[in-house]
């Protein structure tokens, strides 16, 4: 496995559990509340501090253990799967923020807006490792 | 499965008769990753244009011996 997949892999793992406690929290207090939680900046802010920190912690393990791949400049094909990747991503990240328009449409819950929209940003971002993973496995 | 570019290659063919040489030693002549030239091999991957100017004169051999279009594939 390339050090680009194993980034990749490990960036999915580290997303999909910031998200998984971001939401989680969410969650309760919506449920202590009765009504959907107001969007909170500290948690936020949290959230973002969290991902950089083990991005960094992570990568650096991966790096340290993929030795000269790692700082080896990306590739043709690499190139052509991190574009890929991204734009596929972007699909993803404009059908979540059109969801939650939609949804606000319906039920002007600007709390639930909020909430939908940053979903919609971090589904992207695994989305955008998950593509990518899709790709180095099964070729451009 | 992504559909196979319709171009055949004899890397590892060229790779064999040039004293075995590895994929790494090929990928760092031409300047991409093991993997981009391990694509190249199971036709996973068209090189560039260039890369496949690098990867002729690697081997001392012109593109074509390098590359041909696979006729069938390309429908």
């Amino acid at each position: 496995m390339s050090f680009r997949e194993k980034s990749a892999w490990a960036m999915v793992f580290i997303l999909i559990s910031a998200g998984a406690y971001y939401f989680n929290k969410v969650f309760a207090i919506s449920q202590a509340l009765g009504q959907t939680a107001p969007p909170i900046i500290g948690l936020v802010i949290f959230y973002v501090v969290m991902v950089v920190i083990a991005s960094i912690v992570i990568m650096s393990i991966i790096a340290g253990a993929s030795g000269k791949e790692a700082n080896a400049p990306v590739d043709e094909r690499e190139k052509v799967i991190l574009d890929k990747a991204g734009h596929w991503s972007g699909y993803v990240l404009a059908i979540g923020v059109f969801t939650g328009m939609m949804n606000f449409g319906v039920t002007s819950d600007g709390n639930l807006l909020f909430h939908i929209c940053f979903a919609s940003l971090m589904v992207s971002q695994i989305a955008e490792y998950g593509f990518q993973i899709l790709l180095f496995r099964r070729g451009v | 499965m992504a559909k196979r570019p319709p171009i055949g290659n004899r890397i590892r063919e060229l790779r064999e008769m040039h004293d075995q040489m590895s994929q790494a030693a090929l990928a760092e002549a031409i300047g991409v990753t093991r993997q981009t030239v391990i694509a190249m091999e199971q036709g996973r991957y068209s090189p560039s244009l260039e890369s496949a100017f690098r990867i002729s004169r690697v081997f001392g051999v012109g593109v074509e011996d390098v590359f041909s279009w696979e006729e069938g594939q390309d429908n």
